[in-house]
């Protein structure tokens, strides 16, 4: 896309750009002028990060903090599957009020589990799929990245799902950039259950409310919230109708737990197509797609995967 | 709220009790009918049992605690109607015709110093019929109405279950806010949810799931009782609800908006009004927290 002879690459609507930084000064220096610069241009700014980065942020910004949208993302991304449902309601805020949007998001931070960072990864690239694929407004998107506190290898993926990096004069193409096809998103692997007492059984169409009973119950025993057992228990009946209605008329259940967490994962011979599933809040006239998309806004980690062999929905909740 | 659930035993508790009883053999309908007629009794109603010859002679011969049956019939107190003088003997079986029978019963009752008129309904005649248990499931809805309604009618109306298609059963104990069913028979299974009216809104209880959520929309938009000036639906009782339930929920808050109304749900659950601004539901309809219990 570089425009030859010029020197100048031309920018795409949607610029998803990434800030590797090391310590805070970097990070605040990187993000200030990247806010600094959207509120210049009368833009609407949102931040969506973590707790501690939110509370630097709006000390260094003082009294520009009053123009500037605060989110934080151990709430609205706890799951990263919320994250690009909370980005289109941003879209529809700055549409309202006519202005471009800016967002600064961090999905990947240092107090995230391993399995937590592999669906960030997910996500960004997710992010491209979503706001890149061409006529959606122009707005800009940009992720730090913390080197020091990140395993190596998250940090170098950055690279890879962002098509550009924060350069000295604003974004510069990423040369490690490697857009996924749909097959590709949806077609990684989840890592076997980290327990040897998994429970688990078939069920059918008719067998929906015992499923969900079943859940519910496997939840209460696994020392869950009363809160986080009903959420758990409407997550288990859509996900199971699911896979009677498009998953050949039946799945599979299975629940362990792992330190920390109760695992319910639904497994059935469907195959998704778009990788973007659940993701986005469905239009309230649109009959199906909802179910997809509660599980994620009710749960702490939803992992979706689906191959020619068949779909897996993995739901995991902190205890 | 009006009282709601699954019953045990139908002895007589309020003045707008409305149960649906699904029974397998007619000797213990005969003493369900008895203790139901006998609360009546304590409480000062008029009585009426409608059912066919073999169900008014068990009762006859099992009253349990109601006494002697031929005393109350000879006072005045209970009417024993077979059922084809109840139901058909005005031509087809109409709703509407129905209405006015049990109304002008229900006045005369109060009118002469009774505190209403308690029946007992055998009506698995008109349930095994084809050509009537459609009107059947609107009649019912709408004495539901009418009971909920202050009118100080209350029944109890009894079905027997191998000799009614499921779907039939499962359709009319929907409409009842109270339902017996057989040892060994689960209420979930025989009826998900019951939808019903209290006061002056409209009530969904017990599991909406995407597997009936069609026909809880169904049921919702052509409620009889549902006239134009309801708008509230009280929720409290739903045990569970997905995302399908939900929806069938707002097609009905989007109904009624469309009558001019401003529709309203209460007695939700932290969780249900989650999901109900999740799925975008609250600009049709706000959805009201529940009172915590005291």
């Amino acid at each position: 896309m570089t425009a030859a002879g010029t020197g100048v690459a031309p920018l795409p609507a949607f610029v998803h750009e990434t800030l590797p930084y090391r310590g805070d000064d970097e990070f605040l220096t990187g993000v200030l002028g990247f806010v600094r610069e959207g509120l210049a241009r009368d833009e609407a700014v949102l931040l969506v990060e973590p707790t501690r980065r939110l509370a630097q942020l709006r000390a260094a910004l003082a009294e520009d903090a009053g123009r500037v949208e605060f989110l934080d993302m151990t709430d609205v991304g706890a799951n990263p599957g919320r994250i690009v449902a909370a980005w289109a309601a941003a879209l529809d805020r700055a549409a309202r009020t006519g202005r471009t949007l800016r967002g600064v998001g961090e999905p990947a931070h240092p107090d995230r589990s391993a399995a937590e960072l592999v669906e960030c990864e997910l996500h960004e690239h997710l992010l491209n799929a979503a706001f890149g694929a061409g006529g959606g407004p122009a707005w800009r998107l940009l992720c730090p990245y913390d080197v020091q506190g990140l395993p190596p290898a998250v940090s170098a993926r950055a690279l890879v799902t962002h098509p550009y990096r924060t350069g000295p004069d604003g974004p510069l193409p990423s040369p490690d950039h490697a857009p996924r096809t749909p097959a590709e998103l949806l077609g990684g692997a989840l890592p076997p259950p980290a327990s040897e007492g998994v429970l688990r059984g078939e069920f059918g169409s008719g067998d929906v409310p015992a499923v969900r009973r079943t859940v519910a119950s496997y939840a209460r025993t696994c020392g869950l919230t009363d809160e986080q057992v009903a959420a758990l228990e409407l997550s288990a009946s859509e996900l199971a109708t699911n896979s009677i209605r498009h998953g050949a008329g039946r799945g599979t259940l299975a629940m362990w737990t792992e330190p920390g967490a109760a695992v319910v994962e639904f497994s059935d011979a469907g195959r998704l197509t778009d990788p973007l599933v659940g993701r986005r809040p469905p239009p309230t006239r649109q009959v199906g797609g909802r179910g997809v998309y509660l599980v994620h806004q009710l749960c702490d980690l939803v992992q979706v995967r689906s191959t020619p062999r068949g779909t897996t929905v993995r739901v995991t909740t902190w205890r | 709220m009006r009282c709601q659930g699954e019953v045990a035993e139908p002895v007589a508790v309020g003045p707008a009790d409305h149960v649906c009883w699904v029974y397998d053999d007619a000797e213990s309908l005969a003493d369900v009918a008895g203790s139901f007629l006998a609360g009546g009794l304590a409480r000062g109603e008029r009585l009426l049992y409608v059912g066919d010859d073999e169900g008014i002679d068990l009762l006859r011969r099992r009253p349990g605690p109601l006494g002697a049956v031929d005393d109350l019939v000879a006072d005045g107190t209970l009417t024993l109607l077979p059922l084809a003088g109840a139901y058909e003997g005005a031509g087809a079986f109409s709703p509407e015709r129905q209405l006015a029978f049990y109304d002008a019963a229900t006045r005369g009752a109060v009118d002469g110093g009774s505190r209403g008129l308690r029946v007992v309904a055998e009506l698995t005649g008109l349930a095994a019929d084809p050509d009537q248990r459609r009107e059947l499931v609107r009649w019912e809805h709408l004495a539901d109405g009418f009971m909920a309604g202050g009118s100080g009618m209350s029944a109890l109306c009894a079905y027997r279950r191998g000799a009614v298609d499921p779907d039939v059963l499962r359709d009319v104990a929907t409409v009842h806010p109270q339902l017996g069913v057989p040892d060994g028979v689960h209420a979930d299974e025989l009826a998900p949810f019951r939808v019903f009216v209290d006061g002056d809104r409209l009530a969904v209880a017990g599991s909406v799931d995407a597997f009936g959520a069609e026909r809880l929309r169904a049921l919702l938009t052509t409620s009889p009782a549902d006239g134009d000036a309801v708008a509230t639906l009280d929720v409290s009782g739903l045990t569970f609800f997905d995302a399908a339930g939900c929806r069938a929920l707002a097609a009905w808050a989007q109904d009624r908006a469309s009558c001019g109304r401003r529709p309203e749900l209460v007695g939700a659950t932290p969780l249900f009004a989650r999901v109900w601004r999740l799925l975008g539901y609250d600009r049709i309809a706000r959805a009201t927290l529940r009172r915590s219990p005291a």
